[in-house]
């Protein structure tokens, strides 16, 4: 399954990250690439009746009681956010909705 | 006091090799004023442990080898390191990796490659080649590593170092930044199988912080056996393809040959499915990856590359800018893979493929099989810039390592000889939460074989 350019410019919108057009063309070769090998799975007979994968781990999911517990930081979020204001992360506006 | 400067002593003389992250001076500073405060009657009470930059510290930053990262210092720090603490440990400085614990080689770490400490042109393996290199040069006897798909037992095998992958579920992962959740383990590396494995023991066990941690009391270690007597080993023939490098085939079966003198049952057995390991991973991991670093946008931590336009221009500029090549392809194909339209026939697949790889290794233990012994890499280690460009060729470096990831399984790879002088790794995979076993098999041809010699 080969991938043109508009598909990777497609996938980078959804993905939010800039792509620049240099880069572009050994992009959208490698990921080519890196899909036909994958693609090797639709190639597998008689998986249809397979039971997806579960994470072994936890034998049942454990809860813990829903309760407000102080873990303290060693630090608030003024000491790491890249725009901090009056208990408030700064970011510029939203310009429009995209679909 | 003396013991922790001669210990920063040992790593700035290692610095060479660009395996550490952590400034000298710094370095310097904190071991001692952890040494100061260590407590003397813990297990590893003055052990230096050099640990993973995708592993939360409070003592330095936690950059995980990205640009998008630089300068990070966390609020909080992992359960494994609180743990190290309690247990009289220091913790030696930030290793390198690449990025987000992304390659097998530590080439793709913004803060440039680590080398591999017996030939400066090849590399250490990865993705916790910092880890590994440290380990070899004896700058430090046990370091920190992490696995998503083989990032400890490669740089393990290509440095020539023991290096452990526990069960998932055996050590918490509250603190270590996330790559692929259901995949990731914090593991282990130790000169021998012995540090290794006291600090695996130190680190495992139950944590509240982290609800996919297994309610069990730590792994308690067990003693080095006289003989395999009891042993049924078995040796997969899907890991002993007919192009393997000859020299990793010797040293296998001087391996298997030393287990059968000591006692051990060897049978050969089947996982048919081992083929589709790694396309399977290559498809669950960027999927969980594109979902785990969408948090990376320049908004709470990290730096910031824009501040222009709309919110989503600072997204897109940040992440394109701070991510490098290989963290941004495998976001692209995860995105891709989870896409509407695609996801039936990529991840639905993939997931499917991963149940029946688990299942493999099940009908082998059924069949009265303990272990499972194989090469941990097809080859040693390969010369840099050799794959960087080719990401598919990369990923074959994985191709013995993935399945106990995606099977969740505990694995471990040991040096068991070299080939022009480059350590070749043997690794033992065994069955869900039984690494007393494996430890056990370990630690008996540990004393059998001839590790530094040619195979």
């Amino acid at each position: 399954m080969s991938v043109t350019r508009d598909d990777v410019l497609r996938i980078a919108r959804l993905a939010e990250l800039e792509v620049d057009e240099e880069g572009l063309p050994a992009l959208v070769d490698q990921m080519s690439r890196i899909l036909e090998y994958v693609a090797q799975l639709s190639a597998v007979p008689a998986s249809e009746g397979t039971k997806p994968f579960l994470p072994p781990g936890p034998d049942a999911i454990r809860f813990r009681p829903d309760e407000v517990r102080p873990w303290p930081l060693a630090a608030g979020p003024e000491t790491i956010a890249p725009a901090f204001k009056e208990g408030f992360f700064v970011v510029p506006k939203l310009e429009q909705f995209e679909e | 006091m003396s013991e922790a400067k001669a210990a920063a002593d040992r790593l700035v003389k290692a610095k060479r090799l660009n395996a550490l992250l952590t400034p000298p001076k710094e370095l310097r500073k904190s071991l001692a004023a952890q040494a100061a405060a260590a407590r003397p009657t813990g297990v590893l009470y003055g052990m230096p442990v050099a640990v993973k930059d995708n592993i939360c510290t409070l003592e330095f930053t936690t950059t995980c080898g990205s640009k998008i990262l630089e300068g990070y210092r966390s609020p909080y720090e992992a359960t494994v390191i609180t743990k190290l603490k309690a247990a009289g440990a220091l913790i030696a400085g930030k290793t390198n990796c690449d990025e987000f614990a992304m390659g097998s080689s530590t080439e793709h770490s913004a803060y440039g490659r680590a080398l591999h400490p017996l030939d400066k042109a090849r590399v250490p393996g990865g993705s916790s080649g910092g880890s590994a290199a440290l380990v070899a040069a004896g700058a430090v006897p046990a370091a920190l590593g992490s696995e998503t798909g083989g990032s400890v037992r490669q740089p393990a095998s290509f440095c020539g170092v023991v290096g452990i992958k526990p069960t998932y579920g055996r050590v918490s992962r509250y603190g270590l930044v996330a790559f692929g959740s259901s995949l990731d383990q914090i593991g282990v590396f130790g000169r021998s199988v012995h540090d290794a494995a006291r600090v695996l023991s130190v680190i495992s066990g139950r944590d509240p912080r982290d609800a996919t941690c297994e309610d069990r009391d730590p792994l308690r270690l067990p003693t080095v056996p006289e003989s395999l007597q009891g042993f049924v080993i078995g040796l997969p023939r899907e890991y002993f393809p007919a192009d393997l490098d000859p020299a990793v085939r010797r040293a296998c079966d001087r391996a298997v040959r030393l287990m059968k003198e000591l006692g051990a049952a060897v049978r050969e057995v089947s996982l048919p499915h081992t083929a589709y390991a790694v396309p399977t991973y290559y498809v669950i991991a960027p999927a969980e990856a594109s979902s785990n670093l969408a948090r990376y946008d320049g908004v709470r931590y990290g730096p910031r590359f824009n501040g222009a336009g709309d919110i989503r221009a600072l997204y897109r500029a940040t992440r394109g800018a701070g991510f490098g090549p290989e963290v941004r392809r495998r976001i692209l194909v995860g995105t891709y893979v989870l896409s509407a339209g695609y996801y039936d026939a990529y991840y639905g697949r993939a997931q499917q493929m991963r149940a029946l790889v688990a299942q493999d290794f099940r009908n082998a233990f059924d069949r009265g099989v303990d272990l499972l012994f194989t090469p941990t890499t097809p080859t040693p280690a390969f010369k840099a810039g050799e794959k960087v460009n080719d990401p598919v060729a990369m990923y074959l470096s994985d191709i013995f390592t993935v399945t106990a990831n995606l099977a969740g399984l505990p694995a471990l790879s040991l040096p068991i000889g070299r080939v022009k002088g480059l350590p070749i790794g043997g690794q033992f995979i065994g069955q869900a939460f039984l690494e007393d076993e494996m430890l056990e098999a370990a630690y008996a041809l540990e004393r059998a074989v001839p590790a530094t010699e040619e195979a």
